[in-house]
């Protein structure tokens, strides 16, 4: 499954969804993006079990990044029940990203327990 | 993944050096892997207009060249896989490629892992970044519409990223610690025309001053060594690169700067081990260098491996 493009009506309903939610914060512009760009499909795919996956242009959804303190992008965050559960700027590769995915899960499992 | 399987070349890093290593050796017939940590083109693909490559008569951006050199190995055979290099083991007749994927065996081993902006080494620099220090103008620009910002160097990325961002910044100061650049004419014409670019010769970035935010440099002449504040929002850090080689873990000649020690034939100081590309020592890092570099080393390889 490719990433599904978010727009701020999407936005509010996807990070709802019971399933945690990857969001890509991205411009065209942007060098970094464009770089993470192949390696972020390939997650999407690799990990639909467990997670959607998203991007939100910043440009086309400034509200969006404003709302989110977006100040640097690309800026991944992973949202559970609405709630952002922690991000990473400008990943280096992608066992880094992977890495940041599987240590943000964690913490959402950790949090269950103590619920 | 097969982790039996031994490849003829195994070449780490995706830039132009390695894609053109990989279109060489898929085309003489050398079962090949690229290994790539996140997308093809290394430096390159965060270039936005590539001038000065050949046969691009309007330029062509970075991003775009690397995805057709990829495609074009992979056409002849050359597989891609997205992993990081964490070990290797080179001195053996068979080479052992330890990854974020698994372990790779080859005959052969390109390094061609290329080079990363080198940072100030200030303190809360690395915390900063995305909050006022930058090391991408093309990347991180659009950021600093109408704002203030330093740009530390003066080689050509530093002044060809202070022009670029003076069509955005209200106001961009060059801080070099010469009291002239060392960037190519070409680029001084360009800075002469530009009215929104100050100049502060003979000084350094010693401190970083910040808020939640960066806020400001302090400079320090190396001169009078006088030091003084200046507000900025941005701080772009334009000072060279350093060559991607911590990996090597010693087993190859490096120079003093950590580049590793390769002539024109690109062999290192171990048998079947080549390095292409900006990680080796050279006078001049282009792309046109790196590619030829690339082909160099298949050459050298096919004569490894047939003796």
């Amino acid at each position: 499954m490719t990433s599904i493009n978010i727009n701020k009506e999407k936005f509010g309903q996807l990070i709802h969804k019971e399933k945690p939610v990857l969001v890509d914060f991205w411009a065209p512009w942007c060098g970094y993006c464009r770089r993470i760009g192949a390696a972020y499909e390939k997650i999407s795919e690799e990990y639909s079990d467990i997670l959607i996956a998203g991007k939100v242009n910043i440009d086309e959804e400034p509200q969006i990044a404003e709302a989110e303190k977006i100040e640097i992008i690309p800026t991944l965050v992973l949202y559970r029940d609405g709630k952002a559960i922690d991000s990473i700027v400008a990943p280096e590769s992608k066992i880094m990203i992977e890495n940041f995915i599987n240590e943000a899960l964690e913490k959402i499992k950790g949090g269950l327990l103590y619920e | 993944m097969n982790e039996n399987h031994v490849y003829d070349m195994i070449i780490v890093g995706g830039g132009p050096g390695g894609y053109t290593s990989a279109l060489y050796a898929a085309r003489a017939g050398f079962d090949t892997i690229v290994l790539e940590k996140l997308s093809a083109g290394g430096q390159m693909s965060l270039t936005w207009q590539i001038d000065n490559y050949p046969g691009f008569e309007n330029g062509i951006d970075g991003f775009s060249l690397a995805e057709k050199m990829q495609k074009q190995a992979e056409k002849f055979g050359a597989k891609s896989e997205y992993a990081e290099v964490f070990n290797m083991d080179l001195t053996g007749k068979l080479k052992r490629v330890e990854t974020s994927s698994g372990i790779y065996i080859g005959k052969t081993v390109v390094i061609a892992t290329g080079a990363n902006p080198r940072e100030l080494g200030l303190a809360k620099e690395k915390e900063l970044i995305g909050h006022g220090v930058a090391y991408c103008a093309s990347c991180d620009g659009m950021f600093y519409k109408d704002k203030i910002v330093v740009v530390v160097g003066g080689g050509n990325s530093a002044v060809s990223d202070a022009v670029l961002l003076s069509r955005i910044a209200k106001k961009v100061i060059i801080v070099h610690r010469r009291d002239t650049l060392r960037a190519t004419k070409i680029y001084h014409d360009q800075l002469m025309k530009t009215e929104n670019i100050e100049f502060r010769w003979n000084n350094t970035v010693n401190e970083l001053i910040y808020g939640e935010r960066l806020t400001g440099v302090r400079l320090k002449d190396t001169v009078t060594g006088e030091e003084n504040i200046i507000e900025c929002d941005g701080l772009f850090v334009s000072i060279g690169r350093k060559p991607t080689t911590d990996f090597l873990d010693n087993q190859i000649e490096l120079d003093n700067k950590g580049y590793i020690v390769a002539g024109e034939n690109t062999e290192t100081s171990i048998p079947g081990v080549y390095a292409v590309g900006d990680v080796r020592t050279k006078l001049l890092r282009q792309i046109v260098t790196a590619v030829a570099d690339g082909a160099m080393a298949v050459h050298m390889a096919e004569e490894y491996v047939e003796k």
